[in-house]
């Protein structure tokens, strides 16, 4: 390998390392990204690349990779890790591997390292998680195990940035060094188990040499008689440094408490999905009122032509009647990122690896299970921690019933109908009851899919659970708070383009073809006239064309082309919905805050020429069914295809979910008539 | 011969020998599970499975199935 710096070649180096050793905090501190770094195994599941900040001064590229534990694949998913470590599709091959190292781990860490180093690849260790040792007593000898390895070995902190620099200076005096020999050797090493003994023998003698008590000064080498005592008696004290964290050991006599331990994950979880609703109703208030102010500001300025009612209607309307529920969504992001980085998901996932293996999923779908209710799309990519194909197909398949956040403000509007505005507390439990039926149903569903792809698949099956179990630590509230913005930013910008097109060309839809229908004035009021007005206006525009085509579907479970066009607006992204209603449904322009007015012309709208109430209980409940039910949301269907590789499951997905939805919908809206209930 | 999947509550045990049959087997030994090891059984679920062990400084949640090939 020639001189890479002179040849002004953009180098790359890649990270490398097992799950959870901190590579993506480091490729964050290096790139000045701020990807997802949480304390559960497998939080990065594909190769992400970034240039090296300008202010290292170095020319080259870094790639954060998946955790691996061994070069040696288990599943499928981990072959195409280590292969593209070998040869990146599109980044190429690697000129530096650094690997990092939990030192507080060492003796399990160091395996990857030597199958690294026996690949030829040009390592340098990074040494994290120094803190953690250290709260166990110890250290661990730079120089020493840089000496044993052959390789550079430097400590670093991903998150305060602790020998950042150092690290910098050890890879590019490794681009430098010409003393390598050309060529990777893919796995050199033998396969046999008596190979891996050997590896580990030869590591845990490594790891009695370079552990050192933490108070000995590593750097001068200097033999002071007191600490060399010290050192001696801590290595002679039985290995306390193979000991979990201690705090850990004591937080897990409750959680993994046979009987505490399942009442802690029902009162965490219940408490996600409730406090969404509680938590978030006085910011919402004030969204609410902003809006409203705008949208009669806008009209007043624009005037009542076409333009005003664009702007007001079609634009603050649309988009602001989807921001109300931004408030819900940041609650949740921010509850799902403290339980994600306090270390709890791991144990979550090993209390119900049984129940979900009993209906055809495994332990690591609840991770994935649980983000769905984020949003389907970072759920879908985060099944490739499950090794298990048919496990992780059917994980896949059922993640669209979870109740993602678009479907929020849907839901959130519904109850709100439903509900006697004065009892804020009972949308909340409706609402988790929602949760709870999406959640029951999907368990369902996943467990006749499982029966029904036995049948067909007749795969050989090696369900597996093993999970490595991460030492809890508090939640970094910062990290968590920076993420949970950055979510939320990704949804105003997708909401925020998505909608604002919708309502856009839904606001013509229904403003147009602007006819001047005759009214009889007489005896009304002025605000009766307008009323009349716009409602003529929408029954003859184009929408209503659009609408009365599928009014055929709409009728058997009571609705009518007015929401049936709101849920065909729904297919390019749920949220659209309550837009598309703003738009459809809001006549009338009082005083009164967005959301209230939306509900007071829900409630006065009537199936057309027969003067029967459009939203009653019976069918706004039916609404909740559809919503639970069917598959809505096109970015979903594209991540599924990508990530199965077929259209068999998103194709099942649009059909199977959809349909569903439409019959259950239709069951009941009418039965809740048959038993009085309208 | 006794495997970690017996081991009670708290109870320790030394590594004999990781049975090479399973398929999981060598996942298993990768992890750290090796003969020789000090294992501790830490805790599970209402469903006493799977089973959290301690091995080599860290903890690790592995299924009764999947624990009966670590022979202690
Ligand atoms: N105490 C301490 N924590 C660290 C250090 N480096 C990283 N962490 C934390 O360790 C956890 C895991 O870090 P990540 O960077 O996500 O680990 P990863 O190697 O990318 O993990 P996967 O993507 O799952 O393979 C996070 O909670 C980090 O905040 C460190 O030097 N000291
Ligand atoms: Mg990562």
């Amino acid at each position: 390998m020639k001189d890479i710096l002179t040849e002004n070649k953009v180098s790359l180096i890649t990270l490398v390392g097992p799950p959870n050793s901190g590579k993506t905090t480091l490729f964050n501190q290096l790139s000045g990204k701020n990807y997802k770094t949480v304390n559960y195994p497998g939080s990065t599941v594909e190769y992400s690349i970034s240039r090296i900040l300008n202010k290292y001064s170095i020319n080259a590229n870094i790639l954060d990779s998946p955790g691996i534990i061994s070069l040696l694949p288990s599943s499928p998913d981990e072959k195409i890790s280590v292969d593209s470590l070998f040869s990146h599709p599109k980044f190429g091959v690697p000129d530096i591997v650094v690997v990092t190292v939990d030192a507080s781990q060492l003796s399990r860490h160091l395996y990857l390292v030597n199958q690294l180093i026996n690949s030829n690849f040009r390592v340098v260790v990074a040494l994290t998680m120094n803190d953690l040792l250290k709260r166990k007593g110890y250290q661990v000898s730079v120089q020493k195990l840089s000496s044993i390895l052959n390789c550079e070995v430097i400590k670093v902190n991903g998150k305060s940035g602790e020998g950042i620099d150092e690290l910098i200076k050890a890879i590019g005096r490794q681009l430098k060094n010409n003393s390598y020999e050309e060529g990777r050797a893919e796995i050199s090493f033998n396969n046999s188990s008596h190979d891996l003994l050997g590896s580990y023998k030869k590591i845990e003698t490594i790891e009695n040499e370079v552990l050192i008590s933490a108070g000995v000064d590593d750097k001068n080498g200097t033999i002071d008689i007191e600490k060399l005592n010290e050192k001696l008696v801590v290595l002679n004290s039985g290995r306390s440094f193979a000991r979990p964290d201690e705090f850990t050991l004591k937080l897990d006599k409750i959680i993994l408490h046979k009987y505490f331990g399942l009442l802690i994950f029902f009162v965490f979880m219940s408490l996600t999905f409730t406090s969404i609703f509680w938590l978030a109703e006085p910011a919402m208030e004030v969204i609410n009122e902003l809006f409203s102010y705008l949208s009669e500001e806008a009209a007043a300025i624009a005037g009542d032509g076409w333009f005003g009612n664009l702007i007001s209607n079609g634009i603050i309307n649309g988009v602001g009647s989807v921001l109300v529920f931004l408030p819900q969504i940041l609650i949740l992001f921010l509850i799902l990122g403290l339980l994600e980085d306090s270390g709890y998901l791991a144990r979550g996932a090993m209390l119900i690896d049984k129940p979900l293996s009993k209906i055809g999923l495994n332990g690591k779908s609840f991770v994935p299970l649980l983000s769905g209710f984020a949003c389907a799309i970072p759920a879908i990519m985060a099944t490739r921690t499950i090794a298990n194909k048919r496990e992780r197909l059917l994980t896949i398949f059922i993640i669209p019933l979870m109740s993602c956040s678009a479907r929020l403000p849907i839901y959130a509007l519904l109850i709100a109908f439903l509900m006697p505005s004065d009892k804020p507390w009972l949308g909340g439990i409706v609402l988790a009851f929602i949760y709870l039926f999406g959640i029951l149903s999907s368990l369902l569903i996943s467990s006749l899919a499982n029966k029904f792809s036995k049948n067909i698949l007749k795969v050989k099956d090696n369900s597996s659970f093993i999970l490595e179990l991460p030492a809890y630590r508090i939640p970094s509230l910062i990290t968590v708070i920076t993420r949970t913005f950055n979510n939320a930013k990704q949804y105003i910008l997708k909401a925020g383009h998505v909608i604002l097109y919708l309502s856009v060309i839904l606001w013509f839809l229904t403003y147009f073809p602007d006819t001047n229908p005759d009214i009889q004035i007489e005896g009304k009021t002025e605000d009766e006239i307008i009323q009349l007005k716009n409602s003529e206006r929408i029954s003859n525009s184009y929408a209503a064309d659009l609408g009365k085509f599928i009014e055929p579907v709409m009728k058997p479970m009571g609705m009518d082309w007015r929401i049936g066009v709101s849920l065909i607006s729904a297919f390019a992204a749920r949220e659209v919905f309550v837009s598309a209603m703003a738009l459809i449904f809001k006549i009338t322009d009082d005083e009164d805050n967005l959301q209230n007015s939306l509900l007071e012309s829900m409630k006065s709208a009537e199936i057309e020429g027969t003067g029967i109430k459009l939203f009653t209980t019976a069918t706004t409940t039916g609404l909740i069914v559809f919503f639970v039910f069917a598959m809505q949301c096109l970015s979903t269907v594209a991540i599924s295809r990508k990530e199965t590789g077929s259209w068999r499951i998103p194709l099942l997905q649009i059909f199977v979910f959809t349909a569903i939805a439409y019959l259950l919908t239709l069951i009941t809206v009418n039965g809740l008539r048959a038993f009085g209930i309208n | 011969m006794k495997s970690a999947k017996d081991l009670k509550l708290g109870e320790r045990a030394i590594i004999k020998d990781i049975d090479n049959d399973h398929p999981s087997s060598r996942r298993i030994m990768e992890l750290g599970f090796t003969p020789g090891q000090e294992i501790v059984m830490l805790g599970s679920t209402v469903f006493n499975d799977p089973i959290a062990l301690s091995v080599r400084g860290t903890i690790i949640a592995i299924r009764i199935k999947e624990a009966a090939c670590i022979k202690i």
